[in-house]
Parts: structure tokens; sequence; C-alpha cells
């Protein structure tokens, strides 16, 4: 297992590596990486070209990006364009903002989806399966944005109309959050509906390879094998089937994990939550190839983690596959 | 005879189609005495199968429903028990072997913990380390090597004469009063199917159960049953003893089975098929399901609009054939044709 890990990150590396190359050549070409600066009043020529020339945007884009992964190694994912500022401390800020939104959101939506496709498994064409189904399928058509767009507005209607502040409409804390379990408290209570806006869509897709995966394995041999010995149904769900149900939805979610992070990019921004998607759609407005560079670095890496992650728990729960 | 264990009663189990309703067991009965075997053989959708999945009411419902009947087991009818009564009959009064033991052990557990669980789930009072020791006894029983080894291991880590040996294990685990076998061996290997219904004629021999064994395979039937019911179309079309229905069978369709058995005693000619295709249940020929493809009924009427009556002729032995004294001319006019006598094969010497 543990050596499978480890060969598995070794081959994530060169795949790291041509993704950061291709993007980073993309970017280049693109746009111009001075637009901002430009645009500064009182901007001379002179100023412009020096920043071309200290920064090397002449060399060729091999260099540039050999410069860039030297940079990387030195851990400050360079600096940005417009002012001699790092770029690492803003990303590991916007990083765990952003992660702790993300997990809880893909934990909740995993919960709840294996728990709604199991049922609907188990009452199949029942009122409780329809209904699930047809939420599933407006979860699934719905714009996210939209969604959160709806909350904030309900949220806000309520409070218009009664005064109360059900739950906070932006921002990550109240302005005094205090230290930690109330910290804690506030922070989740921040996180709730971005959460949920960005769940929603998760939970949807999840449900549905759920409830087929179940239905697949309650009509299989060794379920009825089960029901012939005597085990009570709930046993049978949840050792002999969910198990076996479980393993094509987590590879399913664990894939999905990209689409998730590419939602906040979304969501962060109609809630005004300091993380990584509204940092990536504020800086791309700025041409500045540096900072988006280090944001397709981390979600890259983010995302082989997970994969990882997924592939451990597959052979976890499937005896079958073992790594060797 | 003493008082039947387990008594099948005019049982109807039918199945909603888009085609309609199918009534794959029509009016079934028989009986299962202590320590006996029955053997039940028939082609596939002669509902021999749907049968005995009625008994422990596996079959799914819906689209299945048992539409009628009656399943006495010890002057209980199992099919009024409730939830939790049925579930202290599986697999502790009755047990079932099922066909295909790739698929029927989950993948995911080992082999140890399923037939360990099949303990437990029925005596609250044994402990894991107690349920494990008889798991390894039950596997050693059964002709698993190393059992103590095996006991963690998962199917896949199993071949399939193994799996099915887990699966008679993990069957006699309670010691059932009946045991269920559905076509046990069509699934294996023909040089491992003697090895597997060894053990299972073993685990019988060890539980007395009354045992249920379902096949297509005559050869299986000679070797382990005391007595048969054939099956067709949903219907019983006769029962009697082993050495009955081989030498004086009183049904066309059991003649037809017998006659196009391959034998190793005599160099045949050719085989004699059964002419035509098992019926579709979805749409059974009228009168007498057999008659299509019956040399007997010849084109007579009452076969064509009357269903046979399964007729008593005699202790434990009855046939569902207008004809069925018709039955030793016929018999006389094959063995002519065939140059060979029915009965007198290798079975004896087994």
């Amino acid at each position: 297992m543990l050596t499978y890990a480890l060969r598995r990150t070794l081959i994530s590396i060169p795949i790291i590596i041509l993704a950061t190359f291709l993007t980073f050549g993309i970017i280049s070409i693109s746009g111009d990486p001075l637009q901002e600066i430009r645009q500064l009043p009182n901007i001379t020529q002179e100023q412009i070209d020096n920043v071309r020339e200290s920064r090397g945007l002449d060399d060729p884009v091999t260099v540039q990006y050999l410069r860039w992964v030297e940079n990387i190694a030195q851990g400050s994912f360079g600096e940005y364009m417009i002012s001699p500022r790092a770029i690492w401390p803003d990303i590991q800020r916007v990083l765990g903002n952003t992660m702790q939104l993300v997990i809880a959101a893909e934990i909740i939506a995993f919960v709840l989806a294996v728990f709604l496709g199991v049922m609907s498994a188990k009452r199949q064409y029942s009122l409780f399966d329809y209904t699930t189904t047809t939420i599933s399928f407006i979860g699934y058509s719905f714009p996210s944005f939209l969604f959160a767009l709806f909350l904030q507005v309900a949220v806000v209607q309520i409070f218009v109309r009664t005064g109360v502040r059900i739950f906070p409409i932006g921002n990550l804390s109240s302005a005094n959050p205090g230290t930690g379990l109330s910290f804690l408290i506030d922070r989740i209570w921040h996180l709730i509906l971005p959460m949920a806006s960005l769940a929603i869509f998760s939970v949807a897709s999840y449900s549905r390879y759920m409830r087929a995966s179940m239905l697949e394995v309650i009509n299989s041999d060794y379920v009825r094998t089960a029901r012939a010995k005597g085990l009570p149904e709930r046993t049978i769900t949840t050792r002999h089937a969910m198990r076996n149900a479980l393993i094509p939805t987590l590879t399913v979610a664990a894939l999905s994990f990209g689409t998730l992070l590419g939602g906040t990019i979304i969501i962060e921004t109609v809630f005004g939550l300091d993380g990584m998607g509204r940092y990536f759609f504020q800086q791309l407005g700025r041409r500045d190839p540096y900072p988006l560079m280090a944001w397709l670095t981390i979600v890259a890496i983010v995302i082989v983690i997970f994969n990882l992650i997924a592939d451990l728990l597959y052979g976890y729960l499937d005896p079958r596959i073992r790594y060797d | 005879m003493t008082e039947p264990l387990l008594s099948i009663r005019d049982l109807v189990t039918e199945f909603s189609t888009p085609d309609g309703v199918v009534h794959a067991v029509d009016g079934v009965s028989y009986d299962v005495f202590p320590g006996e075997t029955v053997g039940v053989v028939g082609e596939s959708g002669s509902g021999k199968s749907v049968t005995v999945m009625s008994i422990l009411r596996l079959i799914p419902e819906p689209p299945g429903r048992i539409a009628r009947g009656e399943i006495m087991l010890e002057g209980r009818n199992l099919l009024e028990l409730d939830d939790d009564e049925l579930r202290a009959v599986r697999g502790k009064d009755i047990a079932m072997v099922f066909q295909d033991p790739m698929t029927s052990l989950n993948p995911v557990l080992t082999v140890g913990s399923q037939i360990a669980e099949a303990i437990t789930t029925h005596d609250s009072k044994v402990n894991d380390a107690e349920a494990r020791r008889r798991t390894v006894e039950l596997l050693e029983l059964v002709g698993v090597p190393n059992a103590a080894a095996r006991f963690g291991q998962y199917p896949h880590e199993y071949s399939g004469g193994m799996r099915q040996r887990a699966m008679i294990a993990m069957a006699i685990a309670n010691q059932p009063k009946i045991l269920i076998a559905d076509e046990p061996t069509t699934a294996l290997d023909v040089t491992i199917q003697a090895q597997v219904l060894n053990v299972l004629a073993k685990a019988q021999k060890e539980t007395n159960a009354g045992t249920i064994l379902i096949t297509h395979d005559l050869g299986v039937i000679a070797e382990m049953a005391d007595r048969v019911v054939v099956m067709y179309g949903g219907r019983v079309v006769e029962t009697g003893t082993v050495d009955d229905i081989f030498h004086n069978p009183t049904h066309p369709y059991t003649l037809g089975l017998l006659s196009s058995l391959p034998r190793s005693d005599r160099q045949l000619e050719r085989l004699e098929p059964i002419p035509g295709q098992p019926p579709s249940l979805i749409n059974l020929p009228k009168g007498c399901a057999f008659h299509p493809r019956c040399r007997m009924s010849a084109g007579r009427d009452v076969c064509r609009t009357e269903v046979p009556e399964l007729v008593q002729l005699g202790e434990g032995r009855a046939s569902a054939c207008h004809f069925h004294e018709e039955l030793p001319e016929e018999i006389a006019r094959i063995e002519a044709a065939m140059g060979l006598e029915f009965g007198a094969d290798e079975q004896e010497g087994e």
C-alpha cells in the first residue's frame, strides 16, 4: 500500500510538470502581462521597458518557464508583476479558507448522497424515490450561482421581515469572531450557505450514482445469499449491499473533486469569501501570469492528491484490488 | 411412511411481465421426508428453481408473487410467517446452496466471516471466537484444506469448487432440517462436480437433513436422489423413486429425457433428442403443456384441450399424462429402436 502510494506520487510529478508547462505556454501567448502596468497613470515607456527587462519577458517561453520553476523550488511562486510582493503568502491564506469550504461540502455531499441513494434504491418507485429523483434533477440542472443568489435573497427577506439574521450572506467570519470554539462556530455559521450552494450539484449527482449501484447490488446473488442466511434487513443493507455499492460512487465523488474546486470560483465570488476561487477570478482580470500559474499548480496538486486518496480508499473497500 | 418434513401443496408463483402474468409455478405439490434426497429435474423454465425460492420467499417481489398454496414445515405454513419468524427459519431450519458460487458469495467480505455470521445471526450467545472455531470446523468438514488460514481469505482467492464447498459449509452451519441445493454443480468444471456432490452427500449425512436437489443432470439424480420429481412448464409431471423413474417412466417427457441421455455402456448411432423447444411460459400450449413435443399424443384431442391431472399410481408414484398406461408400449418401442434397456445403465455400478 505504502509502495503504491509512493509510486503514484512519483508518477504524478511528470504529470504536474507537463500540465504547468502547457498552461504556462497558453497563458504567455494569450495576453499582455504588462497590461495592468500600462494602465497606471504617469507611467513612462522607460519604466515599462525596465519591468520588461527585469522580468525577462522577452526571453523565450521555455526560459521563462524554467525561471518560474526555479522560483517554486525556492518556495515563493514568484512575485506579482505590479509590485515586488511574494505570491505564496496570499495563496497560503486563500488555500486554507477554500479547503475548509470544499472538504466540508464534499463530505456533507457524499454522506447525504449515500443516504438518499440507499433509501431511494430500497424503496424504488415509492413517493420518496420519485421526490428524491425530481429534486436531484432540479439540483443537477440548476446553476449554482442562481441557487446561491436565491439563498441570499431568502435570508435577506427573512431578516427584513422578522429581524432575525439566520445566516450571514457574505464573508468568512464576523468582525469579532473570538478565538477557539467560538471562532469555529462563527466560521461554520458563515460557511453554511456557500457550502449548501456548492454541495447541491454534488449531492444530486452522487446520489444518482449511489441509487443506481445500490439497485444493482440489492438484486445480486450474494445479497440473496445473505437473505437466505436469515440476516436482518439492516445488516443486509449496510454490511452486504452498501459496501459494494459505495465503490463506484466513491470513484465518481473523488473524480468530481476538481469540479467542486472549479465551483468555488463562482460561489466564493457570490458570497465574497477570501478563497482560491475568488482569488483566481480577481487575478484573471489583471493578466498577470504568475498568480494564475500559482493557482493552477496548487489546484493540479490538490486534484492529484484527492485521486490518490480515492485510489487508496478503493483498495480498502474492494479486497480484489491490491496495490503491491 | 412417516410424516413429511416439508410439504408443498398447490403452490402457484407468478411474475408480472410486460407481456402479462406468467405462472412460473402452477399448482406444484411435493413432499420431503426426513433424511431423504428428493431430486427435482426439468429443463430451464420448468419452475424447479422458482419453487424452492418460494419456500424461503426469496422471489423478488415485485415482479414476483406467491399467489396460492401452502408450504408446511412441521405443521407451520411458511407462507403465513411474518418477517421475523421467516428470518428465524431462513438459514436455520431451511438452508440453501445456490447455483453459481462465483456470484453467491460477497466479494468484499472474507469467506470465513460470511459463514460465521450465519451462525451468530441465529444464536446470539455465540461469541466471535466460538463462531470462528466452528466455521473452521465446518470448512474442514467440507474439505477446504488449511481451513484456519483460509478463514480470512476473500472469495476471489478461492477456486470455484472451494467456493461451492464454502457455500455448503455455510448452509449446514446451523444443522438445517431441510437443505436445498439449486443446481449446485452446474457452474463447476466436470472434474470438480463429483467432488462437490460427495461433499454435499457427506454434509447431508452429517446433518440428516431432508434434501431437495435441483438439477437438469439425470446422472446426478441417479447418483444422489432417493425420489425424483419431474417438472415441465411449471407443473409436476411425474414423481417416483429413482428406480421407478429410470426403469418404468410413466410420462413421455421423462421418457424423452432418458432417451436423450448419452450412455457409456452402449455405442449409440445417435441420441434421441426431444423434438421442439421448451415452451415459453408466457404462451404455454393449451391442454398438456408437453403435447406439441410428445410422440405419444399423436394429435389426440384430449391432449390439446385438457390439462392432465397428476394421478396417483401407487405409493409416492404419480403421473400427469392422459395416456400413462400406454407408456410400457412406448418404452418397448424405443428400446427396440435404440437397442438398449432403460435403467440398465452404469448407475448400479457407482
